[in-house]
């Protein structure tokens, strides 16, 4: 082999990627609609399972905790099997969500039970001493102050949701990490030059989120701390 | 002689096995300002968290303006009984004026033009109407009290309990907070003040209320306490807040 | 035992653990040696006294419940051998990824142009799936071919070259991941702390191996008890490089009967049974080694 031939070899490779980008970006498309159909879910079950965890009754609470120790207990994988191969939704894009919605919903209510805890006690008391319900003083005076100090625990799932799509390769939907491998087995050399391209997307999307959630938090952010 | 505005009868009450108030009676009138002192765990904030039930009693009756706050709704009892915390529990999202508003709007249900008029009044009436657009972060500790008594008043609530209200705050900044109660005291407000400004129960009290062991050991004029108590205990009280504090606030 | 053990529910709980590892280890052991107790692949479980119970109790949950187990049971052997695996990567991976962790997290922290090739591999790792990373090793290098051809691979007890490249993929992983909990440890450890250690003489190794380390471990104990967790979790994801770990057991046991449900449920059990396990081990943990005043952080 003379020295240039492994270069070729390389451009070879990274050609073979820059040829299929529009087939991997479409990959990231599906991604990028997975991660924001789970996260909503997850948001729309878990912040109320938050809400329960704190200031529901006894039957409820447990029954909430319990389901939420099984769902953060069990690999998504074995949920995503469940919700397509088991329970047999489909299409599998909708199977995948309810897998990653319902998982993301037990780990947002961990971080929205946190910050609910984390607002004084003496702000729903000063609600109820004028006269506010409790459920007024909960929607009024503590769920403002619990959203703005769950950004930090809500960038974090985001970024994990955004990693697990890649899971759905389980039942076969088409995001980033499928097509990646439907490339690379047709050309097993374009292995490393695949990966990186397309670790290079992650890392984009999660970047850019990260700051647009950074922005978004400074933007509600209570002037003057607020703590 | 008209009915007395607040009426404990034989209150009892506990935390866990702990007995914190054990058979509290005491009347107020209307305009009377009365100033509960006592050692710490003497039960004083409980008695005032009973009066708005955040605390429920075991034992005992409490009227307000003749009817049992056990037959009231809770909200609307607390509608007519407004509280200010030593740790002053402002609305942290909220800027000054939205605090007075929130109550306005969400528990009097008045519409936005008639709240914000009403709240600038009350942040008026205690010195704050430029600092309206402020976030409490943004403020003193002197100032947030100002807008916490302005919360409360808002209401236009029967009776204002005082829990504390200066015992969070730097020496420099009690007196403006004092001031504003003096005022209220001298326009006619029902006030069941907990503290330990001797000052100020002085000057403003109607009567003095000495708290031990959740009994109230003695109840008089501030001349009958200060000068001639009739317990040894409320003596020895008093001797040892006045050297610890080193003096009276104005 | 601990209070909370002395309970009903907590002696309950213990007699669950115990019935659940002791059965893996009964099987374990019986199959690598051949068989002392039962024949290989035997199931422990009367079968066929389930199954009469079952009949008996037909047509009630109590009865479903007999029907599934008989018809569970002789795929246990299978599955519990690919727990072995889940234990093997899982134990592994956190293992050795710790070794890797901590210069990494030092250098991180203390270092002056490697911090930044700490920073990259961190921040690289951490940034990508771990599915992404584990099908590099096995099908963009040549690491699966590499150990293929290492003496011993395969034979016996040791397992086969699939197992020790999802190792190697778990514990680049997890180092990163360990790395990131060890580094917010070190830095929630109070800089006075430090500076306390060189005003009475020590030196700045001795002032971090004897004052700075033993708080920072201590705030890393939640992060570890996540990473731990996480890793028994994504063990299924080896199942994605041929390894026959409990997730890849139960799928091609599912793949043949389509009783799907079923055996992805009971996978879930014993990946829940396992969980529980380690997070009730690491509270233990952080009981054990707690300072009265002070409190943690948060995970992954």
């Amino acid at each position: 082999m003379t020295p240039l031939e492994p270069v070729a070899l390389l451009s070879e490779d990274w050609l073979f990627v820059l040829r299929n980008t529009d087939y991997l970006l479409f990959g990231l498309l599906w991604t990028l609609a997975l991660t924001a159909t789970s996260l909503t879910l997850g948001f729309l079950l878990g912040f109320p399972a938050g809400l329960v965890e704190v200031y529901g009754g006894r039957y409820s609470k447990t029954a909430v905790e319990n389901v939420g120790v099984v769902l953060r207990g069990t690999p998504i994988l074995v949920i995503i099997m469940v919700t397509y191969f088991g329970v047999g939704l489909s299409p599998a894009f909708v199977a995948a969500t309810i897998a990653l919605g319902l998982r993301s919903a037990a780990y947002q209510a961990q971080v929205f039970r946190g910050s609910i805890q984390s607002v004084s006690s003496g702000q729903l008391e000063a609600a109820r001493a004028i006269g506010m319900s409790k459920w007024d003083g909960i929607r009024r005076v503590v769920v403002p102050q619990a959203l703005r100090r769950s950004f930090p625990g809500f960038q974090n799932e985001f970024t994990i949701i955004l990693k697990d799509t890649s899971i759905a390769f389980a039942i076969g939907l088409a995001e980033l990490l499928t097509r990646s491998y439907d490339l690379f087995v047709q050309r097993t050399t374009a292995v490393l030059e695949v990966i990186l391209f397309v670790s290079l997307l992650y890392f984009i999307v999660t970047f850019s989120t990260n700051r647009l959630l950074d922005y978004l938090e400074g933007y509600v952010a209570i002037p003057g701390g607020g703590r | 002689m008209a009915d007395p505005l607040l009426r404990l009868d034989d209150v009892e009450q506990s935390y866990g096995d702990e007995r914190v108030l054990d058979g509290i009676s005491f009347e107020m009138d209307r305009q009377d300002v009365q100033v509960l002192i006592g050692p710490s765990g003497s039960g004083k904030s409980t008695i005032l968290r009973c009066i708005n039930r955040l605390v429920e009693i075991d034992d005992g009756d409490i009227e307000l303006d003749g009817d049992s706050i056990f037959t009231m709704d809770e909200n609307d009892l607390r509608r007519q009984v407004g509280m200010v915390f030593q740790d002053f529990n402002l609305f942290a999202h909220l800027t000054a004026i939205e605090n007075v508003t929130l109550g306005l709007k969400h528990v009097l249900d008045m519409d936005d033009e008639a709240a914000t008029e009403k709240a600038e009044r009350q942040l008026e009436q205690v010195g704050l109407l430029d600092q309206r657009d402020s976030y409490p972060a943004e403020l003193s500790g002197g100032q947030k009290q100002r807008v916490g008594i302005a919360r409360a008043l808002a209401m236009d609530p029967k009776l204002m309990l005082f829990d504390e209200p200066t015992s969070a705050l730097d020496p420099e900044l009690i007196g403006e907070v004092l001031e504003v109660m003096r005022d209220l005291a001298d326009q006619g407000m029902t006030m069941l003040v907990v503290t330990h400004e001797m000052g100020f129960a002085r000057e403003a009290a109607t009567d003095i209320m000495f708290l031990d062991d959740g009994r109230i050991v003695e109840h008089g004029p501030p001349e009958q306490l200060f000068e001639a108590p009739e317990q040894e205990r409320t003596a020895e009280f008093l001797e040892r807040l006045t050297a610890l504090h080193g003096g009276i606030h104005g | 035992m601990a209070d909370r053990d002395r309970t009903p529910g907590g002696v309950l709980k213990l007699l669950a653990f115990a019935t659940f590892w002791g059965w893996l280890v009964v099987r374990w052991v019986n199959d690598w040696t051949g068989g002392i107790l039962l024949p290989v692949g035997e199931p422990l479980l009367p079968v066929d006294t389930i199954t009469a119970i079952g009949a008996t109790f037909a047509g009630t949950p109590i009865g479903g419940f007999f029907e599934t187990l008989a018809f569970i049971a002789p795929f246990l052997p299978r599955l519990a051998g690919g727990v072995w695996l889940t234990v093997i990567l899982t134990v592994g991976g956190i293992a050795l990824g710790f070794v890797i962790a901590v210069p990494l997290a030092a250098t991180r922290v203390y270092g002056h142009y490697t911090r930044y090739v700490a920073l990259a591999y961190i921040e690289l790792i951490r940034g990508t799936p771990l599915l992404a990373q584990l099908f590099v090793l096995y099908y963009g290098t040549t690491l699966s071919i590499v150990i293929r051809e290492l003496p011993g691979i395969g034979q016996g007890i040791v397992p086969p070259q699939a197992v020790w490249v999802a190792l190697i993929g778990f514990t680049i992983n997890s180092a990163a991941y360990q790395a990131e909990y060890i580094r917010g440890a070190i830095q929630s450890v109070d800089p006075g702390q430090l500076r306390a250690a060189r005003a009475i003489g020590l030196d700045q190794l001795s002032g971090i191996r004897y004052v700075v380390m033993p708080q920072a471990l201590r705030y890393a104990i939640p992060g570890w008890s996540n990473e731990l967790i996480y890793l028994i979790k994504y063990s299924s994801l080896a199942a994605f490089i041929t390894v026959p770990e409990l997730f890849n057991r139960a799928n091609s046991i599912a793949s043949s009967n389509f009783r799907y449900t079923t055996l992805f449920v009971t996978a879930g059990l014993i990946y829940l049974c396992i969980v529980l396990t380690a997070s009730n081990i690491m509270s233990r943990v952080e009981d054990a080694v707690a300072i009265p005043g002070l409190s943690v952080s948060e995970g992954r």
